[in-house]
């Protein structure tokens, strides 16, 4: 259970920088923002079409919900393992009766928590949305089980990045470039006609198109699940290896 | 306790360490000599298993560190170069994420800690941000990190460094305070400290082992090489040189280059002179010759200027 204290640990020391506050700020202005744009767009057009409400299209219609994702995702992640390298307290972790896969597994579960921080304030907007008008809250429901399984993903590839970098500022670049490859990649669907169901396979925004529509698509799941397993196995490798090198 | 068997650490073309072999028995303890570079730190990073080894084999406890290094693990408390701590934490919550981490149960984190402290002597900062503590502080809370999970055997890499003299003393105390309880191994570059500590010394340069001893037999001037070049039989030679010591032998044609391991006297030249000459071989050289052991001592740091040392790194790191 040592994974426990190293994410407890982690998460404390999370909470206790300015980053953190400066961070969630920001994200909330942004998120606010975006979910102000679309509230006001529906109030304005009552006539706007089908099964779109202002909630489906915070989750994830637009490219807009994704964006600020790509950006915060780095900032929340560059420490994780990097931030040790640089203070030299990877040393003491690592010559403490650890195992890679503690640090590892303890270090995505704070990851986790420090998503979730991210979200949990955008329930405000569900319930602001309710006071207004119906909400159906199995879209709800579908649209934060989207929002939990992207984050995963990307958490876990903003981990190898900070394993792999030696520097903060490091990480964070490499976890932009990996979740702005992934991102692009899912835009593939748009491009590549003949391939069509494989890069929207691929495409977090067409799985948020889904899930905010209350389809929950066991597919994208196991997308998430395997992408997430890759990143965090490699992770580990990534650790071991350090002792050939470091 | 700890045993080194032709260890070497390379990183690409640059050798670190090689064929490095000593051990420490239990209980012992063992300064681990070198100058700056030496390929200190790499051993001790080696031990603990941070680096794994190019070749050779490393047993701690009965363990191969490269097989179980979780056991090993657990029997060491191991302070790192500089101190490295969780900054933005308290002494106590740093102690007590460390104890957690290093397998003390949940219910003896809290007397592992005050045990730890005392140990340390800091008990007066368990509850200061470790960022606001001064670098001798520090340097004590990383040793009470080391000491946390009463692990049997401590390596310690470069205990004194950034402390004042006062803070040098207690460490070394706290470091004496251990003999036959604990097995230490600290690594230093200050010839006074190993005296003030050590039992038995491991001189280390260039990544290789240059000596070993008690630390009183390797100071200088206890013992010398004294270099002979003489014409002659060979056999007479060593006859000749054998009594005022251990002879090895080169030879070249009937020229023999002889270095002879005596104690050291001011007589001791005139005594091989006189000796070589008299057994009919023709003398062309006779020398005091500089040991690896002597170049390794010529580079150490042999006086206390560390208290300077801090007072430079603090002005650094307010800046």
């Amino acid at each position: 259970m040592k994974f426990l204290a190293i994410a407890k640990r982690e998460i404390y020391s999370f909470f206790l920088s300015p980053m953190a506050y400066a961070v969630l700020t920001v994200w909330l202005l942004t998120m606010g923002f975006v979910y102000f744009m679309f509230a006001q767009y529906f109030a304005n057009n009552l006539s706007f079409g089908g099964s779109d409400t202002p909630l489906s299209m915070f989750f994830g219609q637009t490219i807009l919900s994704f964006v600020p994702q790509l950006v915060f995702v780095p900032l929340m992640t560059m420490r994780l393992v990097a931030g040790e390298n640089q203070s030299g307290t990877i040393e003491s972790l690592m010559t403490a009766p650890v195992t890679s896969t503690d640090i590892i597994l303890g270090k995505f579960i704070a990851a986790l928590v420090f998503w979730l921080t991210l979200w949990i304030p955008t329930l405000m907007y569900v319930w602001i949305t309710s006071r207004y008008g119906d909400i159906d809250y199995g879209t709800v429901l579908s649209s934060y089980i989207g929002v939990l399984g992207i984050g995963t993903f990307y958490m876990a590839w903003g981990l190898l990045a900070s394993t792999i970098a030696r520097r903060q500022i490091v990480a964070a670049v490499i976890t932009f470039l990996f979740l702005g490859g992934f991102f692009l990649a899912g835009l593939g669907e748009y491009v590549f006609e003949d391939y069509r169901e494989l890069f929207s396979y691929l495409s977090v925004w067409s799985h948020m198109a889904d899930f905010s529509k209350g389809v929950v698509d066991s597919r994208y799941l196991a997308f998430y699940a395997s992408m997430t397993a890759l990143a965090l196995f490699l992770a580990v490798r990534v650790l071991d290896t350090r002792k050939e090198i470091a | 306790m700890i045993e080194v068997e032709d260890l070497s650490k390379r990183y690409g073309s640059h050798q670190a360490v090689r064929d490095l072999h000593f051990s420490v028995a239990k209980g012992e303890i063992v300064g681990f000599l070198g100058p700056n570079g030496a390929g200190k730190s790499t051993t001790l990073r080696m031990l603990t298993g941070y680096l794994n080894p190019t070749a050779g084999r490393i047993r701690i406890g009965g363990h191969d560190v490269s097989e179980d290094p979780n056991a090993v693990r657990k029997l060491i408390g191991y302070m790192p170069e500089g101190a490295p701590l969780y900054r933005e934490m308290r002494v106590r919550e740093h102690l007590a994420y460390r104890a957690a981490i290093k397998g003390v149960p949940r219910k003896s984190i809290a007397s592992a800690i005050d045990r730890a402290l005392e140990r340390a002597n800091i008990e007066d900062v368990r509850d200061r941000i470790i960022a606001q503590l001064s670098k001798g502080y520090r340097q004590r809370v990383a040793l009470a990190d080391a000491l946390v999970a009463d692990p049997p055997l401590l390596i310690l890499d470069e205990p004194s460094s950034g402390l004042d003299p006062n803070q040098i003393r207690e460490v070394r105390q706290l470091i004496k305070s251990f003999a036959g309880e604990k097995t230490v191994l600290l690594s230093t570059h200050i010839l006074p400290e190993v005296e003030a500590t050590c039992e038995r010394v491991v001189i280390i340069n260039s990544g290789r082992k240059v000596g070993s001893g008690r630390p009183k037999e390797l100071r200088r001037g206890d013992q010398q090489v004294v270099k002979v070049v003489a014409r002659g039989s060979r056999e007479d030679l060593i006859d000749t040189l054998e009594s005022h010591g251990e002879v090895t032998v080169s030879s070249k044609d009937d020229v023999h280059t002889a270095k002879v391991t005596s104690p050291s006297s001011e007589d001791a030249l005139e005594a091989i002179a006189s000796a070589v000459i008299s057994r009919g071989l023709k003398l062309r050289e006779l020398r005091v010759a500089v040991t690896s052991l002597e170049e390794v001592f010529a580079k150490l740091t042999t006086i206390e200027e560390v208290a300077d040392e801090t007072d430079a790194q603090e002005k650094g790191e307010e800046e």
